[in-house]
Order: C-alpha cells, then sequence, then structure tokens
C-alpha cells in the first residue's frame, strides 16, 4: 500500500468513531447541554416568566439574595438530611434483601419479582398512597398502631413538623429499596463459590463471609449504585410534593422542592435556576466521582 | 430497472399524497380543531356529550378536550402558564381571575368584547357577574362559565343536640366549635393546606384585613388573624392534621363524622349529602362583630387566548358552554351552580338549603386581588406561614408581616 493511501485509510479510521457518536452528541448537547447553559444564564437574570419584557442581566444578585434566603438554609439543610438518611437506608435494607434472595427456598423466583414493585410503581402513586396510609383521621398505620396499643390516639404524621420529613423518608425507601437489592443481587451472582468454600475450610463465620469475602467482592458494585442513588435521591422532588408540597410551614422542603417552587408557584425562573444551580454544583462531586469510575472500569 | 428510475418513481408516489393535500387545503381548513383545556372536581366526570352536541351544531369544528389536573389550583395554573411560554398553550381554557393580572401582562389574552356584543347569550348573565369579570383595562378576557361562594357547613343534628344555634359571629363561631368539640370530634374542620386561603379569609379579611397598603398590618388586621390562628393554637378546636388538610381531608373529616363544621362550597354538596343525609346543613361563614363579612367568591371562566390561530371558533366553544342549557349541563359535571339566569331557574343540581347558602352569601363574597403576586400568595406565602403559624414556629402578626412583604415589599 503506498503512503497516500495509508494516510487516506488513517483520516477514515479517526473520523468513523464521530460519525458514530454523532446522533448520542447531538441529542444529549439539545437534550442536557442546552437547557444547562440556559440554566446558568438564567441564573444571572431576574425572569420572571410573566413579565419577560422586564428581564435583565443582574450578576450575582440572585446567589447573594440566596445567602440570606432563610429557606434556602432550611431546605439545604433538610437535602442533606434528605440524601443520607434515605440512601443509606434505602442501601442496608437493600443488602438485607438480596442476601435473602440469594438464598434457596421454592419460592424464590417469585419473591424476586414482588420486591420490584416498589421500584416498579410511580412516585406520584408512591406520594398518593403514602398520604393516605398516614392520614390522621382514616389512614392504616395510625388505625395499626392504635389497635397494637402502640398509640393511643392518631398522629397526624405528615402535619408535625418533627416527624412529616421522616414519613416522607420511610415512603420513599419503601420506594428505592428494590433498587440497591436487585443490583446488589446481580453482584452477589458474581461471586465465585470456591471464595466461599475455601472461607469455610478456613473456619470463617458468618459475619466473617460477608464481610471478608461478599462486600469485598461487590465493592464496585455497591459503589455505583450508591452514586447513582445518590444523585437521583438528591433531584427527587415528586414524592414530597405530593405528600405535603414542602409543608407543614418549610418542614419538608429541600433543595430542588424549593427551587420547583420558586420556579413554578412564583414563577421567578430566575432565582428559581439560581437554587438549582446550587444544587448542581453540589451533586457535581458525585457526577464526578462517578464519572471517575466509569471511566477507569471502561479502562481495566 | 436502474436506481435512479427506482428513485423517481419512489418520489412521484410520495409526492402525489402531497400534491392532494396542499389541494385540499381549503377543505381542511374547514376541519378547525379548538384545543380546550379543563378540570372537573370528578375526574371521572367527561364533556363528551357537550362535545358531541356542539360538534353537530357547528359542523366543521371539532373540540379536542384536554382534561389538566387541578392539585389545588396550582398543577393547573403551572401546566397552563408554563404550555403558553412554549407557545404550545390550548387555544382556550378555563381560567380563574386570580390569574388575569399575570395573564395580562404576558399579553395572552384576546379582548372578547366585540365577540360578546354580538353573542345573545350575554343578556342571560347577570350584571353582577359581569361586574366581577370585568378585565382590569375595562377590556373583557373572560366569558363566565359556572361560580361557587364560600359557606360554612354544619352538623345539624350536633347543634341542635347541643342545644345551640348555627353559628353567624365569630364569637359564636368559637362557642359552637369548642362545645362540639368531644367525643373524639373537632368542632371545625379547619383548611390549612393547599387553598385554604379561602378558610382564612373570612376571619381575617372579613374581620378587617386588605391587601391595600398596610392593609395587613393594622391593628384590626392582626386581632382578626390572632382569633383565626387561636382556634387552632389556643381553644383547640381543629384536628391536629389542620396545618397540612386540604380539600380531601376536610371534606373526608367532615363526612366521617370527625369534624362538626368545616368551610367549602356547593362543589362537595353531593357526596356530604350522601354520607350524611339531613345531619348536615349550611349557613353563610360567620362575621365580624361590626357586621362586615368576607367569603371567596370562587369564579370559574373561559378565555380565549391570543395566540390561538382559531379565535373565532374558539369563542363558538366558549360562548355555547355558557348558554342556557349547555350552562346547566356543564355545571352538573362540575357541581358549581351555571351563570346564565334561565339555567339557574330551575336548577336542580343541588339540594336547595346549599343554593340557598350560596345565595345569601353573595352580599360578602370577593375574589382575591387582581395581581402577579396572587398565585404565589395562593400556592406558597400563604400555606408556608399559615401552616408555621398553626405550629407556632412563627406569631401570627409574622404571618402577616410576611403576606404584606409578598404585595408590597
Amino acid at each position: 500500500m503506498s503512503n497516500a493511501a495509508i494516510a487516506v485509510d488513517r483520516r477514515r479510521v479517526t473520523w468513523t468513531p464521530f460519525l458514530f457518536l454523532a446522533p448520542a452528541l447531538a441529542v444529549t448537547t439539545a437534550i442536557v447541554v442546552y437547557p444547562v447553559i440556559q440554566t446558568i444564564w438564567l441564573s444571572f437574570s431576574n425572569y420572571v416568566i410573566y413579565a419577560p419584557d422586564d428581564q435583565r442581566f443582574v450578576g450575582l444578585a440572585n446567589f447573594r439574595t440566596m445567602l440570606g434566603d432563610e429557606v434556602f438554609w432550611i431546605s439545604l439543610w433538610h437535602s442533606a438530611i434528605w440524601i443520607v438518611g434515605v440512601v443509606s437506608l434505602q442501601f442496608l435494607l437493600g443488602l438485607a434483601t438480596a442476601l435473602l434472595l440469594n438464598q434457596s427456598f421454592w419460592w424464590r423466583g417469585l419473591a424476586r419479582a414482588l420486591v420490584v414493585i416498589p421500584w416498579a410503581l410511580p412516585s406520584v402513586i408512591i406520594g398518593l398512597m403514602w398520604t393516605w396510609m398516614y392520614d390522621f383521621n382514616t389512614g392504616v398505620i395510625n388505625d395499626a398502631l392504635i389497635r397494637l396499643g402502640l398509640l393511643s390516639g392518631p398522629v397526624a404524621w405528615l402535619a408535625r413538623p418533627d416527624t412529616a420529613l421522616y414519613a416522607i423518608m420511610l415512603a420513599l425507601i419503601w420506594q428505592g429499596f428494590p433498587f440497591f437489592a436487585v443490583t446488589i443481587l446481580s453482584g452477589l451472582q458474581t461471586v465465585p463459590a470456591e471464595l466461599y468454600e475455601a472461607a469455610e475450610v478456613d473456619g470463617a463465620t458468618r459475619w466473617q463471609k460477608l464481610t471478608k469475602v461478599t462486600l469485598p467482592s461487590i465493592a464496585d458494585v455497591i459503589a455505583t449504585a450508591l452514586l447513582l442513588r445518590t444523585i437521583w435521591v438528591a433531584n427527587s422532588l415528586d414524592v414530597i410534593l405530593v405528600t405535603t408540597g414542602g409543608g407543614p410551614g418549610y418542614a419538608t422542603h429541600t433543595l430542588p422542592l424549593y427551587a420547583f417552587l420558586r420556579a413554578y408557584s412564583g414563577m421567578e425562573f430566575g432565582y428559581g435556576a439560581a437554587l438549582a444551580l446550587v444544587l448542581t454544583v453540589i451533586l457535581f462531586a458525585a457526577v464526578f466521582i462517578y464519572v471517575r469510575r466509569a471511566s477507569g472500569e471502561a479502562a481495566r | 430497472m436502474r436506481r435512479r428510475d427506482l428513485l423517481k418513481g419512489a418520489c412521484a408516489l410520495g409526492a402525489a399524497p402531497l400534491a392532494n393535500s396542499l389541494l385540499a387545503r381549503p377543505a381542511l381548513a374547514a376541519d378547525t380543531t379548538v384545543r380546550w383545556w379543563y378540570h372537573f372536581d370528578n375526574p371521572q366526570n367527561s364533556p363528551a356529550e357537550l362535545v358531541a352536541r356542539f360538534e353537530s351544531q357547528n359542523p366543521g369544528i371539532k373540540v379536542q378536550a384536554e382534561p389538566i389536573p387541578w392539585g389545588g389550583g396550582n398543577d393547573y395554573q403551572t401546566r397552563l402558564f408554563a404550555a403558553l411560554v412554549a407557545g404550545n398553550g390550548p387555544d382556550c381554557a378555563m381560567v380563574r381571575l386570580s390569574w388575569a393580572a399575570r395573564f395580562q401582562q404576558m399579553k395572552a389574552l384576546e379582548p372578547l368584547d366585540t365577540a360578546l356584543a354580538a353573542w345573545p347569550g350575554r343578556a342571560d348573565i347577570s350584571d353582577d357577574i359581569w361586574k366581577i369579570n370585568a378585565g382590569p383595562d375595562g377590556k373583557r378576557y373572560y366569558l363566565p362559565l359556572q361560580y361557587v361562594v364560600v359557606y360554612l357547613y354544619y352538623r345539624a343534628d350536633l347543634v341542635e343536640a347541643a342545644g345551640l344555634k348555627p353559628p353567624t359571629g365569630f364569637e359564636e363561631f368559637r362557642n359552637v366549635a369548642k362545645a362540639l368539640t368531644k367525643d373524639g370530634i373537632s368542632g371545625y374542620g379547619m383548611r390549612g393546606g393547599a387553598g385554604g386561603f379561602d378558610h382564612w379569609g373570612p376571619f381575617a379579611l372579613g374581620g378587617g384585613a386588605s391587601f391595600e397598603k398596610g392593609g395587613m398590618l393594622t391593628e384590626k388586621a392582626l386581632a382578626a388573624n390572632r382569633r383565626f390562628v387561636d382556634l387552632a393554637r389556643q381553644d383547640k378546636v381543629v384536628p391536629a392534621s389542620a396545618p397540612t388538610d386540604s380539600f380531601r381531608q376536610i371534606v373526608d373529616a367532615f363526612k366521617a363524622g370527625r369534624t362538626a363544621m368545616t368551610i367549602h362550597h356547593v362543589g362537595s354538596a353531593k357526596e356530604i349529602v350522601d354520607a350524611l343525609g339531613d345531619k348536615v346543613s349550611a349557613v353563610p361563614v360567620p362575621r365580624a362583630p361590626d357586621g362586615k363579612g368576607w367569603t371567596y367568591f370562587g369564579d370559574e371562566s373561559n378565555a380565549v387566548f391570543a395566540a390561538s390561530k382559531v379565535k373565532e371558533a374558539a369563542f363558538r366553544w366558549i360562548s355555547f358552554l355558557s348558554t342556557g342549557e349547555n350552562n346547566a349541563d356543564l355545571n352538573k359535571l362540575t357541581g358549581q351552580l351555571p351563570v346564565a339566569s334561565s339555567a339557574r331557574a330551575n336548577w336542580t343540581g343541588h339540594p336547595k338549603r346549599f343554593v340557598d347558602a350560596s345565595s345569601a352569601s353573595l352580599p360578602i363574597a370577593g375574589s382575591l386581588p387582581d395581581h402577579p403576586k396572587t398565585p404565589d400568595f395562593i400556592a406558597r406565602v400563604w400555606p408556608a406561614n399559615m401552616q408555621r403559624a398553626l405550629l407556632g414556629e412563627i406569631s401570627s402578626d409574622d404571618m402577616m408581616k410576611a403576606i404584606e412583604q409578598l404585595y408590597h415589599g
């Protein structure tokens, strides 16, 4: 082959991956990159949706306002409780479920199918379902606890600032634990049986087998699941919106919910975008770790 | 056959329907489709019969009726405003007076003055209703469709058994609520959640507060709000869930016999009567000691949007809905009261005592201010601050300051 022919062939090879990627890149640019840039731009403006003619560039004014906004700090703190509480408990429940479902029992197939149901339900259904379960007058939770003698009278779970956030967190933990269960279960099935046999020969206890064999073997799966779930939970606002709308007062306000309310109730898209941007920056750390992990795994 | 010939053939085949559709454009133009957004309290009710009647009377016009979730008003208005901004709004929709100022700023509405002048049904709607529905700039953008007036539901059997009378004033209301709070029953089913401003209004606005500058902070206004908050904080005549209770919760608790009084409109009369029969009756909301009062006039109109390309057809549809028998049939679906006088004359859609309570409430009925901040007051500022005041996180005076700040900075 002549040198010229080799050069042409190289050029073709260099461009081919980009051509294949082009449609995906175009779609990503249209539905991710463009809205992100628009959000950044909006956060530097005073855009109010019903007064588009008054829009002007305000620099960092929205971010300065945020520093003095009591509701922003309340929402930020609730977001921290929300993310840590929901993700950690979903993980523990998911891990326990996965370990159970990895055992042999005659209805294991059915159990594996049933456990996915909460994950498959739409969030709005979850929100409505738990709202009525928690209902002060007619809720099944109050009824059951009173019948069991654990309560002397009904509790307004969603109307008390000391219980409302945790009550919604419980609903979300229930909804999301199947994700961990299924993901960890798939990881468990890749652990070689020989490792357990060797541990058995060495006299390892059940706990030692879990901590020295199982968990290290599926560490990558757990880390990826935790990162993904952290991002999803941090952004989640639908269940809160349906159950309490952020109330009572600001008791169930989280950052994405507050950004949503300012944008869609106050129609203050400038300030709403600034709030959303702060959440994005905080989440960027998690995204960064995830991308590093993903690219690391791809390189292996 | 060569590839070029094959392509030519394919192009010819593809071009034929395209050419046909272009040639057929005048015929298609006659088949106008009007997109109408609506919401009914009972989502199982459908306007299909009305649509079919309209389409048979107006050949060439199709109505695409799209039900939009109400969500205490927040979902509906958010979707409507977002759709209008995105350029994908309907041609016409059910709208509320409290959104008019925002629509006005967006220049989103089509003035209806000319069309209304030629509409024969105009005289069948009373002047009072036209007056309330006038646009801020003197033009008419809204065509009234239905209305409700908020009043007080009370358990007539419990009130009578206690040797009391239905309350007409604030102090009487408080005394009746206290007397009926016993045996697991709360005297008053307060609505502190979404849409609850219509419980707060009779006490705060009826007691002297107003949306004018400084109107929330007068001594009279602050005292009126304290009185309302104290029903929960001090008198404890409301359920513990009151801070977040919304429409469904207050109505269900009243139907289940957990509360003895609550505030709502004729829209919930049917299901309440189905549950409680003659045990329930209604009177206007209580008035202030000086005889003044306020209750919410729940308006519902239709409007045509300026961006619509089928404005004339859209007006024909919305005027059809506000005309006589059609207006009556629509209100049987929505559970509210017809605006057409001819439809109201023989109205049997609700038991008479609730229609009477609605009519008796009209002298003190009013709407919220036609101001761009009003939707935010309803959806965010009022619920958050009301709930905080009910829970003791802020004082009732601080709540009034927050409302004052929203409107006047």
